[in-house]
């Protein structure tokens, strides 16, 4: 709760709980996120505006098997509660079904130890076409020195791949001294390759594109939009009318 | 009515006319513990350049411009090229004598006279 409240008072708008589930232990069940309003009665304003400070939850999933995916598309009521979803491949092949079929918000770069894949253009060009942003960590830089060099490493091989789109860079702190503001993680996206304008959008536009994205999976469930059909004219004879057709897409 | 000559007005864009950054920082601490002076604190700032950027960034002409000792704020003077890597590595610090710190850097600006009002601070 304390971290919370250093996050307002540093400037944030939004703020994210994290919770991971490990598929690597047994008997893993998804539990109900703990709702914002029993942390604080009332959120304070973000500074500068008039509008309160939101918060969300989010479910993070560390996947090594294919079976694990498998809960993503259960029907399972507790996934709907969560706003924001997210997967932790571990292998490639992980990586590429994240990126192009798994039904998720953020894809997670690791960044405490060496990748053991390389990234490939095909399934992050997908990807980005999808809506799907690559989300980087900055809290195990401040604590450990040769994560710093895993995570500027990781982080520099997914900026040549992906040219700095789609890219959110993100705090696992679980203590208040652990959190920086929002213009010093921008500037530590300009350490990670980006562009001033990239990096900023990294912290900004990119995370709230996340967040609608979050509640357009959790809302949508079809499309239906009208297709004017062009009017054929012929000289001779008279006109055929324009008839709208009304398609629908499951 | 006389016409008037066409107002003749000339844009000039000046990229890099400042030549030195200014930072007003706060440095928190976990409680307890004692404060660092002043010249601990500079030694601080160098260290995290070092940790970071390494001898290179160890050498970047940094200067500590005021020190309150009570509130642990200061204002650091840097050359303008150097204040990606000096903000990243203030960033990154973590350990302070192996307490955890944590660097919040309030205002930046190219002007010293900027960082005298703060419309963060302004009550609405």
């Amino acid at each position: 709760q304390n971290t919370l409240n250093v996050c307002f008072s540093v400037g944030y708008s939004a703020v994210a709980l994290n919770h991971v589930i490990d598929f690597k232990e047994k008997k893993q069940e998804i539990i109900k996120p703990v709702s914002p309003s029993e942390l604080f009665p009332s959120l304070p304003i973000v500074q500068g505006t008039t509008k309160r400070i939101k918060v969300l939850t989010r479910l993070t999933l560390v996947v090594s098997d294919p079976s694990h995916c498998n809960l993503l598309r259960s029907t399972s009521a507790n996934i709907r509660l969560y706003d924001i979803i997210a997967v932790f491949p571990k292998t490639e092949k992980l990586f590429h079904i994240a990126c192009t079929t798994l039904d998720v918000d953020l894809v997670c770069i690791n960044v405490t130890e060496k990748l053991p894949f390389y990234f490939r253009r095909p399934p992050v060009n997908m990807a980005i076409d999808r809506g799907i942003y690559f989300e980087l960590l900055y809290t195990p830089a401040i604590k450990d020195s040769t994560m710093r060099r895993y995570t500027i490493s990781n982080a520099i091989s997914l900026m040549q791949i992906c040219k700095g789109k789609n890219i959110v860079i993100s705090s696992a702190a679980e203590r208040p001294l652990e959190l920086r503001g929002p213009y010093d993680v921008a500037n530590l996206g300009l350490l990670f390759g980006l562009s001033e304008s990239e990096a900023k959008a990294a912290v900004s536009t990119n995370c709230r594109a996340t967040m609608l994205h979050g509640e357009t999976r959790k809302t949508a469930c079809g499309v239906v939009y009208t297709v004017k059909k062009p009017r054929k004219v012929e000289e001779e004879e008279t006109t055929v009318p324009a008839c709208k057709k009304a398609k629908t897409q499951a | 009515r006389a016409e008037l000559p066409p107002a003749e007005f000339e844009r000039r864009v000046l990229r890099s006319a400042a030549r030195h950054h200014y930072l007003r920082v706060r440095l928190e601490l976990a409680d307890g513990g004692a404060r660092p002076n002043a010249a601990q604190f500079k030694q601080l700032v160098v260290s995290a350049l070092r940790e970071l950027h390494g001898e290179v960034g160890a050498a970047l002409p940094v200067d500590v411009l005021t020190y309150e000792e009570k509130t642990l704020s200061a204002i650091l003077r840097v050359i303008s090229s150097g204040l990606v890597k000096l903000w990243s590595a203030l960033t990154l610090l973590g350990f302070y004598q192996n307490r955890r710190c944590a660097f919040r850097v309030l205002q930046t600006s190219p002007f010293l006279l900027a960082l005298s009002g703060n419309s963060r601070e302004l009550v609405l």
